[in-house]
């Protein structure tokens, strides 16, 4: 074919003058993004022009396609489209040249790169900042909520908070957290060189950034931020400020890349294995992703579809939910439900294969049950579109739905339960090493049971009634989300930690930032089971007096959380380049990912490994999981007692 | 292998090694359209609540002047064949690909993508002419909701058909390697069987 040859595998030389302004980079965005953004307002004024509407500029419109056309052209710009626009061009294919692949210095990040080890540092790295940007919301909110009366906002501007605080946590920190996690060690574990699609995969990063830049610029829009809760109701939502079509069109983008990542994760998964890695043969944190990655792809378009719903009916006055039109209210949140019910799973399968990992390798035993485990995930997936009205009983939608309801939203603490027993079996008679990953992963059981039986408690029809909209609500949400996700996400990078940067974290600072965030967590948001019962409202900006105590008492908790994760930044910062060097396998476990030097190699493998047993095999003499070609024959460990 | 490969120094990733025999880029549209079938899902949803649980009476509901409002069955009727002969022709495309007959894989793209823009310009005129608008009740919102979705997979997959053209005429594809035509030519398949869907749906339930 052409004779294009490999003579740099990193970055592309960079190009120097006038040829800067047209080579995919931050130079080239500097003219696209206001090009394509002003060109997509130019074709609404032109449309209304010619549609003789009045007025020809208006907000509402402007601002739903400057949500899209100006990070069109910011894509543009990064070169997002490049291959493609080559592809299209009918042009011959280029082999491929693994130019934009790996990172060697810091530039490499902010570029569109193909190494799915650096999208998972991008990744991750974004999720933590949105971790502390959305975190900061909640402090300056709970700071309002340390006394009854009114402090220092407004109840809109309190709302806006919470909404933002909310949106942020979900789709720019929790989802692609294990996204980051999963890109950096899903191709490692099943011995490939990188994702199935290299340039879909650096996309989908981009579009992340994109959607959470997107949430925060509709605080700042003109007319005031969303304020309708993260839930975003009909038809409150479609008669918010202007705010609120950021928000809508922000969840698109953030959609679209979770999308768009788990087709990657599937396609990968299916079609990727090395030789010898059957279904059975993986470890669970790529079994946990598949289930997740099924979810995605199939429940992610109902929240896309929600949104597109409000945002018409506000934009194009349009009347989905609007009863005065005719339409059905409720529908929005039979729509919205049906996403994010499965939405809770999303952001917890990803962990649950992270405490699977960190459990078997940190009590040198194989997981108990291993089928079990894998199948209660498949089992999770089904289940988790059969309860979506559990958040409805007090809606008003159709009684007789009520019933069928409770009876899924219980059963499915049936797998739930399986998985905790499983990790629980494993750890039994262990010889357990009490880590920082290990203590975050049992510090993980133990809240995620609080947050799991409160649901129970919720799933039931007449617990539910009572304290629906309380601050029992918020309670149970941030027991399964922090105790549950947050706890797995931190459970991950320190475990991998070692692996991506190949130094050491702090141990002692990481069981500190343990402590302090296990005590806050509890002391912050236990209390709140106590306020919802007694009627405390939820996102209510002022209380009545006698919820003062408990308050204050949660606020002032809340800030050691704060500071347990300034903690945490320093400890990452500080041991990247300051931590002790670490060989390829600190913590002797047989997956793939810990038998190739740390950072991994470019490609990961010299060679396709050969799988030639389970994953979790400590103390079986003789067992092995994987033969590596000689180039990196470190002695695959087995352990044990 | 190994020891060739370690003689030179090594440029690249260890060859693939695939663990199904289905194709990526295969797979990867399947699973796409699986997520579009529920995108579609979520707008059929929002159809049945507006239809069925809040106007059970009457459907189209009245307008102004106290009769249903029309839909243009017949008009929609010529297009849904227009759209399921490109399906035929694509697929014409295909098979002479795959035969190694380029005449015929460029005539049947020239024609599918041609066949898919007379279906937009005709959709594009009846919005134009159907005499009510997205405001006028439930009915419009849904009306214009599945049909404008289903509008925006059209453009998109003649945007896709287009690039499909271009590299036929620019001498791509061969009977060994089709998989960028057979990935469109699936998603062509798709957006004209989810317009069968659409069209039962909203124009003739
Ligand atoms: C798997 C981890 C879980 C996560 C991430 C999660 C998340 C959430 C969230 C975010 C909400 C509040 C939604 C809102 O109104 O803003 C919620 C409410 C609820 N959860 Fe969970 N949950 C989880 C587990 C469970 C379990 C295991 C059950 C029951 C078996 C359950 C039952 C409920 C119920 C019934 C509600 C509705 C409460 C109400 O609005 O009145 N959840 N959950
Ligand atoms: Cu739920």
């Amino acid at each position: 074919m052409t004779s294009v040859t490999h003579d740099h595998h990193h970055a592309p030389a960079s190009p120097s003058g006038l040829r800067k302004l047209t080579a995919p980079g931050w130079y080239r965005v500097l003219w696209t993004t206001p090009l394509v953004g002003f060109i997509g307002l130019g074709i609404v004024g032109l449309i209304r022009w010619a549609a003789d509407w009045d007025p020809i500029w208006k907000s509402g419109p402007l601002a739903t396609v400057g949500t899209v056309s100006f990070p069109m052209g910011l894509l543009i710009g990064l070169g997002g489209f490049d291959f493609w626009t080559y592809y299209a061009s009918g042009k011959r294919t280029r082999p491929d040249s693994h130019d934009g692949h790996g990172a060697t210095s810091w530039r490499d990040y902010f570029r569109i790169n193909t190494d799915h080890k650096v999208i998972g540092i991008q990744y991750t790295v974004t999720t933590m900042l949105f971790f502390v940007i959305s975190g900061f919301m909640a402090l300056l909110f709970r700071a309002e909520l340390a006394q009854s009366g009114d402090q220092y906002f407004n109840p809109q501007t309190f709302n806006v908070l919470v909404t933002e605080h909310a949106i942020l946590m979900i789709l720019l920190v929790i989802i692609p957290a294990f996204a980051g996690l999963g890109n950096i060690v899903i191709p490692l574990m099943i011995g490939a060189a990188d994702m199935a699609f290299p340039k879909l995969n650096a996309l989908s990063y981009w579009l992340l950034p994109i959607a959470g830049v997107t949430f925060i610029a509709g605080m700042f829009a003109p007319g005031g931020g969303p304020s309708a809760g993260w839930t975003c109701y009909a038809p409150l939502c479609a008669h918010q400020p202007m705010g609120n079509i950021f928000f809508n069109m922000a969840v698109q983008w953030g959609g679209a890349s979770s999308i768009m990542t788990a087709l990657n994760f599937l396609v990968t998964i299916i079609t990727m294995r090395a030789p010898g890695m059957t279904f059975w043969r993986m470890p669970l944190l790529v079994w946990a992703n598949f289930s997740t990655s099924l979810l995605v792809v199939l429940a992610t378009p109902f929240i896309a579809g929600s949104q597109f719903f409000v945002l018409f009916d506000r934009v194009m006055h349009t009347n989905f939910f609007e009863a005065a039109g005719g339409g059905y209210v409720l529908g929005y949140q039979h729509i919205f439900w049906f996403y994010s019910h499965p939405a809770v799973y999303i952001m917890l399968l990803p962990g649950f294969g992270i405490i699977s990992e960190v459990i078997a390798v940190m009590s040198r035993k194989p997981i108990f049950g291993y089928r079990l485990m894998a199948l209660s995930l498949l089992a999770i997936l089904v289940l988790g579109f059969s309860v979506w009205a559990h958040h409805m009983y007090v809606a008003g939608m159709a009684g007789w739905l009520r019933v069928p309801m409770m009876a899924s939203t219980l059963l499915i603490a049936v797998p739930t339960g399986i998985k905790i027993f499983s990790w629980i079996a494993t750890m039994w008679n262990g010889k357990i090493n009490f880590n920082t990953p290990m203590l975050w992963a049992t510090g993980f059981i133990a809240t995620f049971v609080i947050g799991g039986l409160s649901g129970v408690w919720l799933g039931a029809v007449s617990i539910d009634i009572p304290v629906s909209s309380t601050y029992f609500i918020v309670a149970h949400i941030h027991y399964v989300l922090f105790g549950g996700s947050v706890f797995t996400i931190f459970t991950g990078i320190y475990y991998w930690y070692p692996k991506v940067t190949g130094r050491m974290y702090n141990e002692k600072l990481g069981k500190l930032h343990f402590w302090m965030t296990f005590i806050g967590f509890n002391a912050t948001f236990f209390p709140m089971h106590y306020l919802g019962t007694q009627g405390m409202p939820r996102r209510v900006a002022d209380y009545a007096p006698r919820f003062q105590e408990l308050n204050a008492f949660a606020s002032i908790a809340s800030y050691l959380l704060g500071a347990s994760t300034a903690l945490f930044l320093f400890n990452m910062i500080w041991s990247w380049t300051k931590g002790e060097v670490v060989g390829s396998n600190p913590w002797r476990a047989m997956t793939l990912e810990w038998q190739v030097s740390s950072p991994p190699p470019t490609f990961n493998f010299d060679e396709v490994p050969q799988i030639v047993g389970g994953p979790y095999e400590f103390g079986v003499p003789g067992a092995r999981h994987a033969i590596l070609g000689s180039a990196q024959a470190e002695p695959v460990a087995t352990g044990g007692h | 292998m190994s020891a060739a490969a370690e003689a030179h120094e090594h440029h690249g990733p260890p060859p693939i090694h695939y663990s199904s025999r289905i194709n990526p880029a295969v797979l990867g549209i399947f699973l796409f359209i699986g997520s579009e079938i529920m995108l579609f899902g979520s707008f059929f949803t929002a159809y049945f609540f507006d239809r069925i649980v809040a106007n059970p009476a009457q459907w189209p509901p009245l307008n102004e002047a106290g009769v249903p409002f029309e839909r243009p069955w017949f008009l929609a009727l010529i297009n849904t064949l227009i759209l399921v002969t490109s399906s035929f022709t694509i697929h014409w495309a295909t098979v002479s690909c795959k035969k190694g007959n380029r005449a015929g894989l460029q005539a049947g793209m020239v024609l599918t993508f041609l066949l898919g823009l007379t279906f937009l310009l005709t959709q594009v005129i009846e919005y134009h002419r159907i005499g009510f608008n997205t405001n006028d009740t439930a009915f419009a919102a849904t009306f214009f909701g599945l049909t404008g979705l289903h509008g925006c997979h059209v453009f998109i997959g003649l945007l896709i058909l287009l690039v499909i053209t271009i590299r036929a005429f620019r001498g791509h594809f061969s009977p060994s390697a089709h998989h960028g035509l057979e990935v469109g030519g699936i998603y062509w398949h798709f957006v004209d069987v989810m317009w069968i869907v659409v069209y039962v749906t909203v124009y003739v339930l």
